[in-house]
């Protein structure tokens, strides 16, 4: 008799429960956001204390696929928006005072600043972003030369929304191991480690054009300099063991004529010796495919390949000591990662030292050992 | 004294023992566990995680050993037979009273810390609108549930939710491999005994919990190995913070670590599943997640219930009325610290106050009970009939 008047009591009480208990206090919809795919930062042209922020902004019901009409003209897609502020984020919230949903930043997948801003240094900025769990970690940020606004307002046309096209070109760069794979997770721990310093993609934009120049390349958190695609790609090969882009080589004794390499597997070998005399020596296997050469050398038929080779190997060693050469003396930055080398695996030496310091003076060698695999249809 | 419930045919089987201990351990502690095990020691952070689990293991073994010295009985039953005679029964009651009650209060506070906690990161990380005390409060009435039940529902509660808990974690440690730098484990001897100290200090808050065997090795079957169990439920533990602890490691580097609020759930954050389209994984391994937190919490609070019950000498209504009621101080208990840092102020003087303390009771209670020896049986026995 009781229990039969517990049990009812106890159902009593989960159907109220049920009943009043269910919702969420963080429901909210999809509609009641507003996505940012990307955010611009740039300090404001007379007033250089204050930041201008540019948002851009996707119009969802003029997305093709969406609505009943599909398309339009591209340019339609997304909404640019420019604010200003003290901080990043008082800049944002700027921002919000002008739209009619939450901005939302789950979403953001390209971060860009402009070459001024990161030359004044990152952390200031971030701080923001590093506190906030919808930010991701593995959107891309980059370096805009000029205005970071540029690359936001950038309408390549190939793709509805500009930013996807942005994101797509470095992703499948980064795919194919053309551009170097950097997001803001790496760009954060390489800010904060203390045996390597940090870079970002270079891109350079226009009103309807986005082009990767490079790397920029950081010490602590300001940015230093910038290196060219060439000496990016060794800087991958070097670093990452990534392939980096095709190696374009004039043919000595002749002018206006080249060869064309792809190298498609890099391997790095570091050793660095310590006793009597400090030397770092890279040694870096490019295996790859002969692509293109522009005129019938005059060598004999049998070296052709190890000629080849060579002219190859002189010039990555050249690029290499160039690329050492400026991150030594010119940028005093260790992007390559050896101070993380050096403090991994020869622990007494990177005690003793600040690697900061010894860096550029430190010497580094580098030697490469290309190996033609196919030449394509045609016979070499 | 009475015995309240006594297991005989649904008693705890050595598999069970495991899964609790191993549940126990894996909670609130595991997300921010890459840098607390990385602060004192480094880049040999992980040599933190396998110390402490090697010492939280020689102290549940010592624990089990003395389980079965008295089976079916819990520390609150054999205190006073411990450290009283069979003349003065009461002399053993008066000595193991303030004790024992030391040992419940430091699983209520461990219960609190750990609910607060978990409210912390639900609220910064992923329901940030949510008020703290709606997810405290959803935590303690799973708690609640869970002390309307007999011992046996604790262990098939554990058992089930086990692989839950432990998959997901060492999923995202394996797949994390991918982005890490394997240069940044290295070196890994740079450090003093010193440092050591300091670093398995800093991890006992991940490894506390397992003091709830205390209890739950009452329960256990008549020829469930309890060493075993605490040997294979520890080393479990161990193996999961290991190798979450050198993903983070390998994947931040210790410098990033140290700036990192939560670094587990980070990790999920730079982590992409390779051959799954979801992204951004870390809401479902918080989901994961609040399970590994509701065993911790749930475990706890029960032990602490249970233990008070039969301190009290009260049976299954009292469990169950009580158990509604202690959550209204265990609320107040867990809403005292003002925010995170002092919440881990807390947690650390808990913790190393914990460690020390329940490191030496089973020494303690170890030493006198076999240099009473064989007296002690006889009573044991007295008691039995």
């Amino acid at each position: 008799m009781t229990r039969g008047w517990c049990k009812k009591a106890v159902l009593l009480f989960m159907i109220v429960c049920l009943a009043m208990m269910t919702g969420c206090w963080d429901r909210r919809e999809l509609e009641e956001r507003t996505f940012v795919l990307a955010v611009g930062i740039d300090r404001l042209e007379g007033k250089k204390e204050m930041y201008k922020i540019t948002a851009q902004i996707p119009i969802p019901i003029k997305i093709a696929g969406s609505g009943g009409q599909g398309g339009g003209s591209s340019g339609d897609a997304v909404r640019v928006m420019t604010t200003t502020g003290r901080t990043v984020l008082d800049a944002m919230n700027n921002l919000q005072k002008r739209l009619n949903q939450r901005v939302f930043l789950g979403h953001t997948r390209i971060l860009a600043i402009s070459e001024e801003v990161a030359r004044r240094g990152t952390k200031p900025l971030f701080d923001a972003y590093r506190r906030d769990p919808t930010m991701r970690r593995l959107l891309w940020p980059v370096v805009v030369k000029g205005e970071a606004q540029t690359l936001l307002m950038t309408n390549p046309k190939l793709a509805q929304i500009p930013v996807v096209y942005i994101m797509d070109l470095i992703e499948s760069g980064a795919k194919s191991g053309s551009i170097p794979d950097q997001t803001l997770g790496d760009f954060y721990i390489q800010t904060s480690s203390k045996g390597i310093q940090p870079f970002m993609n270079y891109v350079e934009a226009s009103r309807v054009d986005v082009s990767w120049k490079g790397i920029a390349v950081f010490r602590e958190d300001r940015m230093v300099g910038a290196l060219d695609d060439k000496l990016s790609w060794v800087l991958m090969q070097l670093r990452d063991n990534q392939r980096g882009g095709d190696i374009v080589v004039p043919l000595p004794g002749k002018k206006g004529e080249y060869l064309t390499f792809r190298p498609h597997f890099a391997e790095t070998q570091i050793e660095v010796k310590h006793n009597g005399g400090h030397m770092a020596h890279y040694t870096c296997v490019l295996q790859g495919d002969l692509i293109e050469i522009t005129t019938e050398p005059d060598f004999m038929e049998k070296q052709n390949v190890e000629a080849y080779q060579k002219i190859i190997r002189q010039e990555m060693e050249k690029r290499a000591q160039k690329l050492i050469g400026k991150l030594q003396k010119e940028y005093r930055s260790d992007i390559l990662k050896l101070g993380l080398w050096e403090k991994a695996n020869h622990w007494d030496y990177w005690r003793k030292h600040d690697w900061q310091q010894v860096f550029s003076d430190f010497p580094i060698r580098v030697t490469y050992d290309i190996r033609i695999r196919r030449f394509g249809m045609e016979v070499p | 004294m009475n015995k309240g419930f006594r297991p005989s045919g649904n008693a705890y089987s050595t598999w069970q023992l495991t899964t609790i201990i191993t549940s126990t351990l894996i909670g609130v502690g595991v997300l921010t566990l890459p840098r607390s095990a990385s602060i004192a020691l480094g880049e040999a952070g992980w040599i933190s995680t396998i110390a402490g689990g090697l010492i939280s293991m020689g102290s549940c073994w010592l624990m089990a050993r003395l389980s079965r010295l008295f089976p079916g009985r819990s520390l609150v039953e054999y205190s006073p037979l411990v450290l009283g005679s069979s003349s003065l029964k009461w002399l053993g009651k008066v000595i193991s009273f303030p004790l024992v009650l030391c040992y419940l209060a430091y699983l209520y506070i461990i219960a609190a810390f750990a609910s607060r906690l978990f409210g912390e990161v639900v609220v910064t990380a992923v329901l940030m609108e949510t008020p703290l005390e709606a997810t405290i409060i959803a935590m303690f009435l799973l708690a609640a549930v869970l002390c309307q039940h007999d011992p046996q529902v604790v262990a098939r509660i554990n058992e089930l939710l086990f692989p839950l808990i432990i998959l997901p974690l060492l999923l995202l440690a394996v797949a994390s491999f991918q982005k890490a730098e394997w240069n940044n484990l290295l070196p890994i001897f740079t450090f003093s005994w010193k440092d050591l100290f300091n670093g398995v200090m800093e991890t006992t808050f991940s490894f506390e919990g397992y003091e709830v065997m205390f209890i739950f090795f009452a329960f256990a079957q008549g020829g469930a190995g309890k060493g075993t169990a605490s040997v294979a439920g520890l080393g479990i533990a161990m193996l999961v913070y290991t190798l979450i602890v050198i993903a983070g490691i390998a994947v931040f580097d210790i410098d990033e670590l140290q700036l990192l609020m939560w670094p587990t759930l980070e990790l999920v954050k730079t982590t992409q599943v390779p051959g799954l389209i979801l992204e951004r994984l870390e809401s479902a391994f918080l989901a994961v997640w609040v399970v590994a937190v509701f065993t911790t919490i749930g475990n706890v609070y029960y032990a602490f219930i249970y233990g008070l019950r039969q301190l009290l000498g009260k049976g299954i209504v009292f469990q169950r009325i009580s158990s509604v009621l202690l959550l209204i101080p265990l609320f107040w208990l867990a809403l005292q610290p003002q925010n995170l840092l002092e919440l881990s102020r807390f947690n650390s003087i808990i913790g190393y106050a914990g460690a020390v303390f329940f490191g030496f009771y089973p020494i303690f209670y170890l030493f006198l009970s076999l240099l009473r020896g064989r007296k002690l049986h006889r009573q044991a026995g007295e008691q039995d009939d």
